[in-house]
């Protein structure tokens, strides 16, 4: 498929101490099927390869001089239709194998639950699964995973009390370089 | 299923609000503005707005920036606009108190600020609408919470739009018909509009949220939330614009400030049922200090809306307002601030510090960022220098309530350096240093990275 790009520079707001992530996916949601990205950074994103990769982006990127780094993301397929908003999204069209772990973090005080979580993905492999309960959506969770490079998926049990979250742990970058 | 950041500029108002407060009560206790001068005499104005725009709205939009993304679980809609709007409310507070100085004849006369401070204020507080306003707007239905923001940051325009009605009166001494009635019998509908609205109706949408949150109580949505939330809205409409509405057409003010007093009454004890059920039902046994010390706040809320019935029923309400006033800032709006502060601080300060090296090494738990034995005598101090300000007050005993406001200095400093202490990991780092992947964060800044 012809793609154009749509430019996104995050490197003033990474140099000013800022975190883009939120207008980058923003941006990415905001994408036609034919338009894919070119993203300038100040570091390479690795995260953000898991995180659009599973949207089904694939990726090219490139140093350039200075050290900032310029990424295409291009789609590679169709774009998963039931996507809309964050890479947790439940996408009916893939399967996510069956949770290794499950826990049940709804008694603890906060951000215990959070904590908790994200020392579980440490020990998982990548592509493992674990499930949560919780008694409130993690917003300050969501970040944290992100910047990991797991992707989730969560909604509130029919109770309309209980929030239920699966979490997939992404690939480990294989240097320290994030 | 948005995450929230951490709001970059939160901990800047954070200081600029603390240092408003000690201003305020260095006033007071020193003789400057009421009870020492009449209540609507320019050192009184100058008293109350430090109070209410620099201390308890400046920490109300700093929390918001940061929870309003929390109550509906989107991101706010820029994070840049609360920098120009923390500048522009300060210039606008600085020169509000250089035209009241200049009222009080403490500084030169001549052209007088007071248009340009409301035109800064206007762009400042317009500014944080707009942010909140984009942010709220991107969610239907709003949470129940948030609705009280909603309604609160309605409130807001109201009571700058009568401000704003005021400077133009006081300030470039436009004698046009209608400014010169709201000028003249519109304080109590801009103090509604502030205290009322704005600035109680957020802090009650606020503590649903953070009271249910620190507890594990179950959130308050049933029936007789609404009914706070339609009760509370209604009062605030029929007061602010029925007050207007009956002020411009000469039939005085005081049936619409009686018919919604009621209204807000009914509201306020629904209200109190519910924070009674959050306490209650909770599911954590032990609470923490912000919660505890949040309990007194309410304390001092109920004890105000006590106040206004006995003194209806003396008859003495109106020259007893100040002290009703009083207690309801200083107890209940500051007193629900610094104990949520308290929390919030300790928070933001381990999530932006630790966040990145959750889970892959060991960190510190947020309560490992403060120290809720010594905090606590800090916050009785405080507390119990405000209730004895209040029937000094009643009494009236000016010596008195100059020397609890001196205690509530003392108590005002001893938390704020707990809060340095937190913010800047002074009760952590010296223990076990700062895990490598972690960096002391900037006293004013939040600054989020990528792990």
């Amino acid at each position: 498929m012809t793609q154009t790009f749509v430019d996104l520079d995050v490197r003033p707001i990474l140099r000013g101490g800022g975190e883009p992530f939120e207008k980058i996916m923003k941006t990415v949601e905001a994408l036609k099927p034919n338009q894919g990205l070119r993203l300038y950074a100040t570091f390479k994103p690795i995260p953000l390869f898991q995180v659009l990769g599973a949207k089904g982006f694939t990726f090219d990127a490139r140093e350039l001089d200075g050290g900032d780094w310029e990424v295409l993301f291009r789609r590679s397929t169709a774009p998963e239709p039931a996507a809309p908003v964050l890479p947790n999204a439940p996408s009916e069209g893939t399967e996510w194998p069956e949770p290794v772990q499950h826990m049940d973090n709804r008694e603890l005080d906060p951000p215990e639950p959070m904590v908790r979580i994200l020392a579980a993905t440490e020990e998982l492999e990548s592509g493992q699964v674990l499930s949560a309960l919780l008694c409130r959506e993690p917003t300050f969770l969501f970040p944290e995973l992100a910047k990991r490079g797991h992707e989730w998926r969560g909604d509130f049990e029919p109770d309309g009390t209980t929030y239920k979250i699966f979490v997939r742990v992404g690939q480990r970058p294989n240097t320290s370089e994030t | 299923m948005h995450g929230t950041n951490l709001s970059r500029w939160t901990m800047s108002y954070f200081v600029v609000a603390l240092s408003a407060l000690l201003l305020g009560e260095i006033l007071m206790a020193a003789g400057y503005g009421f009870p020492s001068a009449p209540i609507r005499a320019p050192e009184t104005l100058v008293l109350v707005h430090v109070v209410a725009i620099g201390w308890l709205s400046l920490l109300l939009c700093g929390a918001l920036f940061q929870f309003v993304p929390v109550l509906i679980a989107r991101p706010l809609y820029s994070d840049s606009l609360p920098l120009p709007t923390l500048l522009f409310i300060v210039a606008g507070l600085a020169g509000l108190v250089l035209g009241f100085l200049q009222r009080a004849g403490m500084i030169e006369a001549g052209v007088s600020p007071l248009p340009y401070a409301a035109a800064s204020l206007t762009i400042g507080f317009s500014l944080a609408l707009w942010n909140f306003g984009r942010t709220l707007c991107t969610v239907r239905p709003l949470t129940l919470p948030a609705s009280f923001v909603a309604v609160a940051l309605v409130c807001l325009a109201a009571t700058v739009t009568l401000g704003v009605a005021f400077s133009l009166v006081l300030g470039l001494n436009i004698r046009h018909g209608a400014l010169l009635k709201i000028a003249g019998q519109g304080l109590p509908l801009h103090l509604i509009a502030g205290i009322g609205g704005w600035l109680t109706f957020s802090a009650i949408g606020v503590s649903y949220r953070l009271l249910a949150m620190f507890m594990l109580s179950p959130e308050c949505e049933g029936r007789r939330t609404q009914a706070v939330l339609w009760l509370g809205t209604t009062a605030l409409a029929i007061a602010i614009l029925g007050g207007l509405a009956t002020l411009l057409f000469d039939k005085g003010v005081h049936l619409a400030l009686l018919a919604g007093g009621v209204l807000g009454f009914a509201a306020v004890v629904l209200y109190g049922m519910d924070v009674l059920h959050l306490y209650r039902a909770r599911k954590r046994r032990v609470i923490e200090l912000n919660s505890q010390m949040a309990a007194l706040a309410l304390v001092s809320l109920a004890v105000a809306v006590v106040m206004v019935v006995v003194l209806i029923g003396l008859g003495q309400l109106s020259e007893q307002i100040g002290a009703v006033v009083f207690l309801l800032v200083f107890g209940w709006l500051s007193g629900l601030g610094l104990s949520q502060l308290y929390k919030i601080v300790a928070f933001l300060t381990w999530l932006e510090c630790y966040g990145p090296v959750l889970g892959k090494t060991a960190t510190p738990r947020v309560q490992d960022l403060v120290d809720e034995t010594r905090a606590r005598k800090w916050f009785v101090l405080y507390y119990l220098s405000v209730w004895a300000a209040t029937a000094f007050l009643l009494a009236p005993y000016l010596l008195g309530f100059r020397l609890a406001v001196a205690a509530m200095i003392v108590a005002t400093l001893g938390l704020t350096v707990h809060l340095a202490r937190s913010r800047l990991l002074s009760q952590v780092s010296a223990q076990s240093g700062l895990p490598e992947g972690t960096r002391r964060p900037h006293l004013l800044v939040s600054i989020a990275r990528p792990s």
